[in-house]
């Protein structure tokens, strides 16, 4: 914390930032037969996409798409998959699309990101077909027609990426009831998924277990995040007030600066509008001194 | 939007080359110059001054007042904006045409679309043979782009097309889609005799068919994901002027397998 925090409905906001990196980030626009066969290829594709550390890619579901907004006409779900690079992106695309997409049924698999820089996504993918996949070129956009047993899959070419992406955007919400503070990140995740551009990667969108870099263990690069473990207060030092049980986390990464930043504010205003109600105190955010990250989103800029 | 009309005096007494006539060539001419430029490689040829009366400015588009089936290679460098022919056109209108857009309103000669590789060409009557089709010296027919022929193909249209579509409201003649390598032939009413002959991939699409080749393997009938992005895209691409949306479900005929074809008629009706 650094300067003088500020209250607004009741909850306190730290004079603090998250720090965030610079990230390379595609979406893809998954369709099926129905709303739900969409969205359970895209859970599914997203699944075990929390941390670019552990999973290779974070990975989530911007928003759902209508008939009228997908290349096919069909219900849809728009994904964003967010790594280190484009190659890291290349390859947790073609793993991910083929293990979850490929396997659903009814489903087709579509760029959803228009940019400048492209990867592509058949790659590998379409070889399944074993020779009998053929191409489909319509205007600029060449599509795979890969047989499959109910009829055919469909996969774009390629897909824009950018290098303009963002990731690790945050804010950390401290409360006095855990449940309550549960179900007020609840809401803070649903307004952020409002915002165009932007996925809370981690389960629901919360993450419980907050991280540090480094451990007392060699090699284990990230351990808990000892000054807002509750449990801990009292034996290290602390960052929770006494009455604090609990803190509860949501990560942003966007595909811009500014997406995440309109996310972190969506995350606020629910936040404070819903105030102490249900036991949340304060809201502060994650950094780590400000020397790794590239951007810096100061909680006092995001204020409702 | 600004324009150049270039109205016909009288019928032309020989075929002429009309390539060079487009309106990002004749952006920066004046009329004078415009005036002087040949229409045949060949000394002595006549000019456009000879044949045609100038009005407007240069700008996006471009009218000629009058055809004739003498006009060969009307548009053949478009690459943007629009040329507008009042009438009939020749040979080889389009080839190599790579943008903007065409507007046909009488019938054209053979070879329409040859070469081309991008753009939208509009004709409200009829076309001869080898539309899309390859042209003599040439590897590949068509290339990208999309025709659209209001009344009916010719015959052998599509001949070793590579990419993009051709659309006739009405139907193509015989061997549509021969020696075919990729692309869509979509018709409204019917294909002639045997199409799809030694067509190694690619898409013809049509309620029916003339003569059915032995070297097709009936696939049964299929909801083509495929089907309904190309319905999505030719309507995004031509508005008013693309056909009603393909139905959910063709029957499917693979071919040609004479030659282990990878290329399908979908048979619509």
């Amino acid at each position: 914390m650094g300067g003088q925090n500020i209250e607004i409905n009741g909850v306190t906001i730290d004079d603090t930032f998250a720090e965030a990196f610079g990230m390379t980030g595609t979406g893809v626009v998954i369709t099926a037969d129905s709303a739900k066969w969409a969205m359970q290829a895209a859970v599914t594709m997203t699944g075990f996409g929390t941390s670019v550390i552990g999973c290779g890619a974070e990975c989530g579901i911007d928003r759902v798409l209508s008939p009228d907004e997908t290349p096919d006409g069909r219900p849809g779900v728009r994904c964003l998959v967010f790594s280190f690079s484009p190659d890291m992106v290349a390859g947790q695309l073609k793993n991910r699309v083929g293990q979850c997409v490929l396997t659903s049924p009814g489903s087709a698999c579509y760029n959803g990101l228009e940019a400048p820089q492209t990867i592509k996504l058949s790659t590998g993918i379409r070889y399944f077909g074993d020779g009998w996949q053929t191409a489909k070129k319509l205007g600029p956009r060449r599509f795979w027609r890969v047989p499959v047993m109910d009829g055919e899959f469909i996969v774009e070419d390629s897909v824009g990426i950018t290098t303009e992406a963002v990731g690790g955007g945050n804010l950390l919400m401290l409360g006095t009831d855990r449940v309550g503070l549960l179900e007020t990140c609840e809401a803070a995740v649903a307004a952020m998924a409002e915002v165009p551009d932007v996925i809370t990667p981690f389960p629901g969108g919360i993450v419980r277990s907050g991280s540090k870099v480094g451990s007392k263990y060699k090699g284990v690069v990230a351990s808990t995040n000892d000054a807002f473990c509750p449990t801990l207060r009292g034996a290290v030092q602390s960052e929770l007030s006494a009455d604090t049980l609990a803190v509860l986390e949501i990560v942003i990464d966007g595909l811009t600066a500014a997406a995440v930043a309109d996310a972190m504010k969506a995350g606020i205003r629910a936040v404070t509008e819903t105030g102490p109600a249900k036991g949340v105190t304060r809201i502060s955010a994650g950094n780590y001194g400000g020397n790794l990250g590239q951007h810096h989103y100061h909680l006092k800029d995001l204020l409702p | 939007m600004s324009g150049l009309t270039l109205t016909l005096k009288s019928a032309p007494d020989r075929r002429l080359d009309l390539s060079g006539l487009t309106p990002k060539t004749l952006a920066t001419l004046s009329p004078a110059d415009i005036a002087r430029l040949p229409l045949q490689c060949v000394a002595g040829a006549p000019t456009v001054g000879d044949l045609f009366a100038l009005t407007g400015s240069t700008g996006e588009r471009l009218v000629i007042a009058g055809g004739s089936d003498r006009f060969d290679f009307v548009g053949a460098t478009l690459s943007e904006g629009t040329i507008v022919v009042e009438g009939a056109v020749g040979a080889f209108s389009a080839a190599s045409m790579t943008g903007g857009r065409l507007e046909i309103a009488g019938d054209t000669g053979p070879g329409l679309g040859s070469g081309m590789r991008g753009g939208i060409v509009h004709v409200e009557g009829s076309t001869a043979e080898s539309t899309g089709g390859v042209r003599a010296g040439e590897r590949y027919g068509m290339r990208g782009g999309i025709i659209v022929v209001e009344g009916d193909i010719g015959p052998r249209a599509g001949d070793r097309m590579r990419r993009g579509t051709i659309i006739a409201r009405k139907s193509f003649g015989d061997h549509a889609g021969a020696r075919m390598m990729g692309g869509t032939l979509w018709a409204g009413e019917r294909f002639g005799d045997e199409p799809g002959i030694q067509m190694r991939r690619g898409t013809l699409i049509s309620p029916r068919i003339g003569r059915m080749l032995p070297t097709f393997g009936d696939g049964g009938v299929h909801d083509l994901v495929i089907l309904r992005i190309l319905s999505r895209d030719v309507a995004a691409r031509l508005g008013p002027l693309a056909p009603h949306a393909l139905p959910t479900k063709v029957r499917k005929f693979s071919g040609d397998l004479a030659i282990f074809g990878k290329g399908e008629l979908l048979l619509t009706g």
